[in-house]
């Protein structure tokens, strides 16, 4: 879902003096991380697509600010996270955010039926459920790290704080994630999540 | 049961094979309405800065993307909120959203810290402007942490100043670095409320007045402490990239004698 870098540099290079070809074929290639990097803030699809949407298009207008030779990947993400926390806060829609997460979490999958799926699937939900009780910042760095894949570097520019913070910032959200799960949340019996 | 808790590398592991299964609704295309928003607002991205210095073109370029915006809603009427963001004065962002969000019309301000003018003075990047017309504030505020910093005058009621309900003051002036912080100032407004462009002492604005709108305030990156609170008219315009912002039940007229005295 992710172009390379030097893929990204030149068709951010073409972007910034007008090509709007450039900056589609951007679109299609983040479009999907944009959109679930939204989905991790807001937990409501429509709410997403919108701050994707908008994101991509005020970050277009502000290519002309784009440090060039700088990673899109993680800039596009700052702006979309803010868009995803500013459709959030317009629609006071924090408290049902875990709520939506889980309905989400249930419906999305045709799980098998047997009792170690069903375990597995109320582990996840679980989980689910949990980060989306955390603050936007811990949920989003650890959804950087363990869901998307980002550098260490791409992270730090992703939430806008020095590179040497990054490592003990991801160890206190997963403290606190541990501490928001229920005392008796466990490995299921196969020590995976199953599935 | 409880004995067992997971450690943060069991932890890392489950959330990256969750990462791998997680249920997220499918992705949209977002890459045709995204080509035909740039495209309908065709800026080139690179010489945007540039515009911004100028008025005249920064009128027109507004002009255009409001005839756009608006034809782009009549062609599609599924086109959701926010259909109009006005990047009009720097500092803030204006759309228009129907319905308004409800929000209890009484909520703090957040001005920051109450200070004497001097304090407030020494703590900003710009000169603070005190409209002649209102004299000395009752009260000053400064927020450092806003870029530039942020300066806050509140007057309280008096003859031909009414409450309003909104802040519990007279008027409101806030005054900020809007070239630092180009979306500092969020203003979502209704369909009952009045959005009018507008020159303040030969500087575009927006004059918003009728029923409350919507105001929120973003400081920083991802760190960003966001408040939110209805408001009741207001004056706003940018000059010399400073965003001035009068906030009151004043009448247009009014507002824009306040402004006189103001950069």
């Amino acid at each position: 879902m992710e172009g390379r870098p030097l893929d990204d540099l030149a068709l951010v290079e073409r972007a910034r003096t007008g090509d709007v070809n450039a900056y589609e074929a951007l679109v299609q290639q983040y479009q999907q991380l944009a959109f679930r990097v939204a989905y991790q803030v807001t937990g409501d699809a429509a709410d997403a697509e919108d701050a994707a949407q908008e994101a991509f298009v005020n970050a277009y207008y502000a290519l002309g600010r784009f440090r060039p030779g700088a990673p899109f990947k993680p800039w596009l993400c700052r702006i979309v996270a803010n868009e995803a926390r500013n459709r959030r806060m317009a629609a006071h829609r924090r408290t049902a955010l875990a709520d939506r997460a889980q309905r989400a979490q249930a419906s999305g999958e045709a799980a098998p039926s047997p009792e170690a799926a069903a375990e597995a699937d109320e582990f996840r939900a679980t989980l689910v459920e949990t980060l989306g009780r955390l603050r936007d910042d811990d949920r989003l760095i650890l959804a950087y790290r363990l869901f998307f894949d980002f550098s260490e570097a791409d992270m730090a520019e992703a939430l806008r704080v020095p590179k040497g913070t990054v490592k003990s910032r991801l160890s206190r959200a997963l403290t606190r994630l541990r501490d928001a799960l229920p005392a008796d949340f466990q490995l299921s019996s196969g020590g995976t999540i199953g599935g | 049961m409880a004995e067992s808790r997971l450690t943060n590398t069991e932890l890392e592991r489950v959330l990256r094979e969750l990462g791998t299964r997680y249920a997220y609704p499918p992705t949209p295309n977002l890459a045709l309405a995204v080509r035909r928003r740039i495209v309908a607002r065709p800026v080139v991205p690179v010489r945007r800065v540039a515009l911004w210095r100028d008025p005249r073109r920064l009128a027109l370029a507004a002009a255009v993307v409001l005839v756009l915006t608006g034809a782009a809603a009549l062609i599609n009427p599924t086109t959701r909120d926010a259909i109009a963001h006005f990047f009009h004065v720097r500092g803030v962002i204006v759309s228009r959203v129907s319905p308004l969000p409800s929000l209890s019309p009484v909520t703090p301000l957040n001005l920051g810290r109450r200070t004497t003018m001097a304090d407030a003075q020494s703590a900003v990047s710009f000169t603070i402007g005190v409209p002649t017309g209102l004299g000395a504030p009752d009260a000053v505020y400064v927020d450092n942490e806003v870029p530039g910093g942020e300066v806050a005058l509140a007057y309280t009621p008096r003859p031909g100043i009414p409450l309003v309900k909104q802040t519990g003051l007279g008027v409101l002036i806030t005054e900020f670095r809007g070239d630092l912080i180009p979306g500092f100032l969020s203003k979502e407004v209704g369909p009952s409320t009045t959005l009018q462009e507008t020159s303040v002492n030969g500087d575009p604005g927006w004059w918003i007045a009728g029923e409350p709108h919507l105001v929120f305030v973003q400081v920083g990156g991802t760190d960003q402490q966001v408040s939110l609170r209805m408001a009741a008219n207001t004056l706003i315009w940018e000059h010399a990239g400073v965003t001035y912002r009068i906030e009151s039940s004043l009448s247009r007229t009014d507002a824009f004698r306040i402004a006189a005295g103001l950069p």
